[in-house]
């Protein structure tokens, strides 16, 4: 019985053998070493995030169609458009689209300006700089549920200590949260007070950025303060105000933990956001198709959104340096 | 030869002494049965409810040899994490401590396992000592026992008794309203009551007050608030079904008249509220009316614990306990009319039922679980633990209304008053259940979306409840209406059709 490769003799066999490991080796080594080495390496990435990230997302997408029951296990079966159909006719799905745009479309250009104007008031040389630097990125340290519980005690109406300020110099306290038309603009100064500092941050590290050169010969040329914020620092600020207001924009329509703990959504529904929404017929109710069909009709809304922003941001570009 | 024998009848004890006590300590060993065994325990952030178990454990542990690991999460959280670990099997709690409500859901699917057995051979849970309308009603579904009652849930009505017992109050109030001032009676004579102590300073304290406090927040327990409301104008004694749904159709009844009144009477009780009421869920109300700022509130038996026992308390002594407000006019679902009652109609809520102990069927531990929920439980633990600041857990054995000395001790001023409430409460004849068949979460969440918008006054009551009902018809189709039907039934303890 030969030990070796095939019918060939012994001597040879082995011979032909330890080619073959070696072919192989080879193969195995060119992968690490080659042109593909790159893919390779890869791989063991593209896998990961495919797992823990697209698994996910095509699975809450699948949910979007189907009708999830719990009866003996869980089962999904396919229900067409019904779950998209429902949420184009859901009155509460359209006052929660409505808030969440009402929110972000009124804080993000706040908390831009107000950024804006400390970074600016910051970059220069004034005393106390480096205390107020840090002072005004406090707020954004705090995690959100513990802003809003403080914020939702500061607007109490009647321990709350705003309202009582108010009362000692004469004036009405508004019904912070319990008034459905002021709830919104409530949590917008909730959200303006804690993500104003990231504005800031950002702004300020642009500003750094900018060659002092431009703004020296911007000078010469005898530039009054406006002409040079308007044509140069503006200008060259904004990538990092594109890079600001995106993430801001992104992150202000997924706002949930505020809202949730200073008004739970309410009065009735009139400070109900689409993560809200979601969660509240996602994870409250159980009803796990509907909530994902929200959520993603929440990406959809992001994701629509962020193109527009790219596009305009990229004919800004084109304007500012013709 | 004396000697020689005692030597030897000596040596013999000695031997049999020494098995003996071989013996018995093989058995101490034995007797720690779970001893390597741990048992995973999820329920609610502490205090409430989780302080009970974490009072508890060392004990078990100690008399068992077992190890209690605990697992809390947020109100809201408990019955997705709940939910989705029965689903998956992933065998992540051993018991899941969370409200009678969930326990269809659980039970229907065979998620949790039944403990009939278990209780007929335990001899120290004293199974008959827990109140019947907890035992029979909130523990069972489809004829057999899933749960450990743990706490027994249902409204109470508070009232501050230096306002309503106040005979000069009393004399302004005939004055106004024609009738004498006492505790309320009928959801009319409350709702008089809350206009006349509404934003004054009727106690003294240079502050004022307000008529009535109750939770009205989404997501904050309104929904179980505004149920006690509706139960007495919708639930005629000896008539089965009313509040919820028709149990020969299945047609949901939250539009009905009777429901209609009710959430006229709420929305109109925002009125007479403290400022910023809509705001609030259960845990603001029980703070606020804790500090004095209320004439009137209705909550679980918790508010009565803060008052007596809780630092912040302004008004201990100061406080009433009834059985919730009735009617005098009943909707009755089955003629389609309104009947006029000769005497006042209450119908007491069991809302949520109570918190429960429920076992997973894939546990591994299965007999360790039932021994810790057993003990945890059990007449002498829940008696500590019904008495014990923060535990959340109210009263729910017959045991927990005899002994006085524990609630005296407990800080109560007027214990009797609290438990003869309690009692009168549970023991009514139209006591009604809270709803309990799979998709509560789902119907009581559509419901109370359209409740709190009708309070926010975005819409009329009517037609939020006509919006409740049209919701609750998609989710009974949606789940399966003669499947839900029959299982409505068996909760109503009526035969399935």
């Amino acid at each position: 019985m030969s030990s070796g490769v095939g019918n060939w003799p012994e001597p040879l066999g082995t011979i032909l053998h330890i080619a073959g490991e070696k072919t192989k080796m080879r193969n195995i080594l060119g992968a690490f070493t080659g042109k593909k080495a790159g893919r390779v390496f890869l791989l063991p990435t593209v896998i990961f995030l495919l797992v823990l990230t697209m698994f996910p997302f095509l699975f809450s997408l699948s949910l979007t169609f189907g009708k999830v029951s719990f009866i003996g296990g869980l089962s999904i079966h396919f229900a067409g458009l019904r779950n998209w159909a429902k949420l184009f006719q859901d009155e509460r799905f359209w006052n929660a689209l409505s808030n969440t745009f009402f929110i972000v479309s009124i804080a993000i250009p706040v908390e831009y300006a107000l950024g804006l104007g400390l970074a600016i008031l910051l970059n220069r040389e004034i005393k106390g700089r480096a205390f107020f630097r840090v002072l005004f990125l406090l707020p954004m340290m705090l995690a959100p549920i513990a802003v809003g519980y403080m914020w939702r005690m500061l607007f109490n109406l009647t321990r709350g200590p705003i309202n009582h300020v108010l009362l000692l110099v004469g004036l009405p306290g508004p019904e912070w949260l319990t008034s459905t038309e002021v709830v919104k603009y409530s949590v917008i100064l909730a959200d303006v007070w804690q993500w104003t500092p990231l504005m800031l941050l950002i702004l300020l590290a642009g500003l750094a950025s900018i060659p002092r050169e431009f703004v020296e010969a911007a000078k010469v040329d005898g530039a009054s303060g406006w002409q040079l914020f308007r044509h140069v620092v503006f200008p060259l600020l904004a990538p990092a105000s594109i890079a600001a207001v995106l993430l801001r924009t992104i992150e202000g329509l997924k706002i949930i933990d505020k809202i949730y703990i200073m008004s739970g959504g309410g009065p009735g529904i009139s400070s109900e956001t689409m993560t809200v929404f979601g969660y509240s017929l996602g994870m409250r109710a159980f009803d796990l198709a509907y909530g994902s069909t929200i959520a993603f009709s929440l990406f959809i809304n992001v994701l629509v959104i962020s193109l527009i922003f790219f596009s305009m941001t990229k004919r800004f570009q084109e304007v500012t340096l013709e | 030869m004396l000697k020689k024998i005692k030597k030897g009848q000596l040596i013999v004890i000695m031997v049999l002494c020494a098995a003996l006590l071989g013996l018995a300590g093989g058995q101490a060993i034995g007797q720690k049965r779970f001893e390597g065994i741990e048992i995973t325990v999820f329920t609610q952030n502490p205090p409430f409810i989780a302080k009970p178990v974490m009072m508890v454990r060392a004990d078990w542990e100690k008399k068992t040899g077992g190890k209690v690991k605990l697992i809390t999460s947020p109100w809201a959280e408990l019955y997705p994490k709940m939910l989705s670990s029965f689903l998956l099997g992933a065998k992540k709690y051993d018991i899941a401590i969370g409200v009678a409500g969930w326990l269809a859901d659980f039970a229907s699917n065979g998620f949790i396992v039944p403990l009939d057995q278990f209780i007929a051979a335990d001899t120290e849970l004293d199974w008959l000592d827990i109140m019947a309308v907890y035992r029979e009603r909130i523990s069972s579904f489809a004829g057999k026992i899933y749960a450990i009652p743990l706490d027994g849930d249902n409204h109470l009505f508070y009232y501050r008794k230096d306002a309503v017992l106040n005979p000069e109050y009393q004399a302004k109030f005939k004055a106004k309203y024609g009738y004498d001032l006492a505790p309320p009676e009928t959801w009319d004579q409350h709702r008089d009551i809350a206009e006349f102590f509404n934003a004054w300073d009727w106690d003294g304290d240079g502050r004022k007050e307000y008529g009535v406090v109750e939770p009205m927040r989404l997501a904050g327990q309104a929904l179980y608030t505004y149920f006690s409301r509706a139960a007495p104008y919708v639930s005629i004694p000896g008539q089965a079904g009313g509040l919820h749904f028709d149990p020969e159709t299945m047609k949901p009844l939250v539009n009905s008249p009777g429901h209609v009144k009710a959430l006229e009477d709420w929305v109109q009780a925002k009125e007479f509220g403290v400022p910023g009421m809509i705001n609030f869920d259960s845990g603001e109300v029980r703070a606020v009316f804790t500090v004095g700022e209320g004439a009137q509130a209705i909550d679980w038996g918790d508010i009565g614990v803060m008052v007596n026992t809780s630092p912040e308390s302004t008004v201990k002594g100061n406080v009433g306990y009834s059985v919730m407000p009735g009617t005098t006019r009943v909707w009755d679902y089955k003629k389609q009319e309104w009947v006029d009652f000769p005497e006042v109609n209450h119908a007491p809520f069991l809302a949520a039922g109570g918190w429960v102990g429920m076992i997973d069927a894939n546990s591994d531990h299965i007999e360790a679980a039932y021994d810790f929920l057993s003990f945890l439980g059990g007449p002498v633990n829940s008696y500590i633990s019904v008495t014990t600041a923060q535990t959340g857990f109210n009263p729910c054995r017959k045991s927990h209304f005899e002994k006085l000395a524990g609630w005296y001790g407990y800080g109560f001023a007027d214990p009797e008053d609290y438990l003869g409430a309690i009692k009168a409460t549970i023991g009514h004849p139209n006591v009604r259940p809270d709803l309990m068949i799979p998709g509560t979460a789902r119907y009581f969440e559509a419901v109370e979306a359209e409740l709190v918008m009708a309070l926010a006054g975005k819409k009329t009551p009517q037609e939020a409840l006509d919006d409740a009902a049209k919701k609750w018809d998609e989710i009974t189709e949606d789940l399966g209406r003669e499947k839900q039907l029959n299982l409505y039934r068996g909760s109503l303890g009526l035969s399935a059709k």
